[in-house]
């Protein structure tokens, strides 16, 4: 696949975050994912269509989605429960909605639907391509960055 | 200043909620979609809507669409809060009235500027 693919979801991702979040994020290495399953436990994916077709899938840890909960919210969640899983839908609809921006700089128009949410580990998704599907994960700290306290979100996505 | 919110995500509501009271703003009515906004429009006094553009039931375009062409809430400042961010889909809003458009993410201070010029737009 194509870098230039990678570069929207990696600026949406970023703008996101800080914007909504203050967090920074730092990206790890990308990577192809062998398997159509979910990479977290919190998932919210969206189909994209018009000039390319494909999804992308925007995955939490349970720790990651909590913390992201309480810091846009303010409330705090013992479980992954329906205000989490709504957080993770409006995230995932936000970086779509700046990944696109980002495509349409580069002439790539796209569509996007209303985000679906998945709750579970390794569950099994439809990518609709048949092309690799790109895992790139964001790292941030959490509890004022501790160094054991690093949560990882995963931008996984196929386009062609 | 009584403020109508539309969107379909709680989430969202309550950021927009959040935000609203740090600029001072604490009267706040919430519906999930255009169409349950236009029934609430109805019944209340709204000085200002702030609506999101993908919603089930009734979109945010359509809403923005059926407020511009009534009598009784064209004046009503409509701001749009989307992540809509694409050139065309801006001025498919701007052709249908609406008096400000922000893309999501945004802070207070976007939000508070965009508060002023619609009402300034519509003369209020």
């Amino acid at each position: 696949m194509d870098v230039q693919y990678i570069n929207p979801f990696i600026v949406a991702a970023q703008v996101v975050f800080k914007t909504m979040l203050g967090i920074d994020v730092g990206m790890g290495k990308p990577e192809l994912k062998n398997t159509c399953v979910t990479s977290g436990e919190v998932t919210g994916i969206m189909g994209l269509a018009g000039d390319k077709k494909g999804t992308v899938a925007i995955s939490f840890r349970e720790k990651g989605a909590k913390y992201v909960y309480k810091t846009l919210i303010g409330d705090e969640c013992e479980t992954i429960n329906q205000n989490v899983v709504d957080a993770v839908g409006e995230i995932t609809n936000i970086i779509s909605g700046q990944a696109r921006k980002e495509f349409e700089k580069k002439g790539i128009n796209l569509n996007a639907a209303i985000p679906m949410v998945i709750v579970g580990k390794q569950v099994e998704m439809n990518f609709i391509t048949k092309l690799p599907i790109i895992s790139l994960p964001f790292y941030f700290a959490i509890n004022n960055g501790q160094p054991d306290e690093k949560e990882v979100i995963y931008i996984d996505f196929s386009f062609e | 200043m009584n403020v109508l919110i539309v969107d379909d995500f709680s989430t969202m509501r309550k950021i927009i909620k959040n935000v609203l009271k740090q600029i001072g703003i604490e009267s706040v009515i919430e519906a999930e979609n255009g169409k349950m906004a236009l029934e609430l429009l109805k019944k209340e006094q709204i000085d200002l809507i702030i609506s999101d553009w993908i919603m089930p039931e009734m979109t945010g375009i359509d809403f923005l669409k059926a407020c511009k062409s009534e009598e009784q809430t064209k004046k009503i400042p409509f701001i749009m809060v989307t992540a809509e961010a694409q050139k065309g889909n801006i001025m498919e809003a701007i052709k249908s009235g609406v008096d400000n458009y922000i893309v999501k993410p945004f802070t207070p201070e976007k939000l508070q500027t965009a508060i002023e010029k619609a009402k300034e737009r519509v003369g209020k």
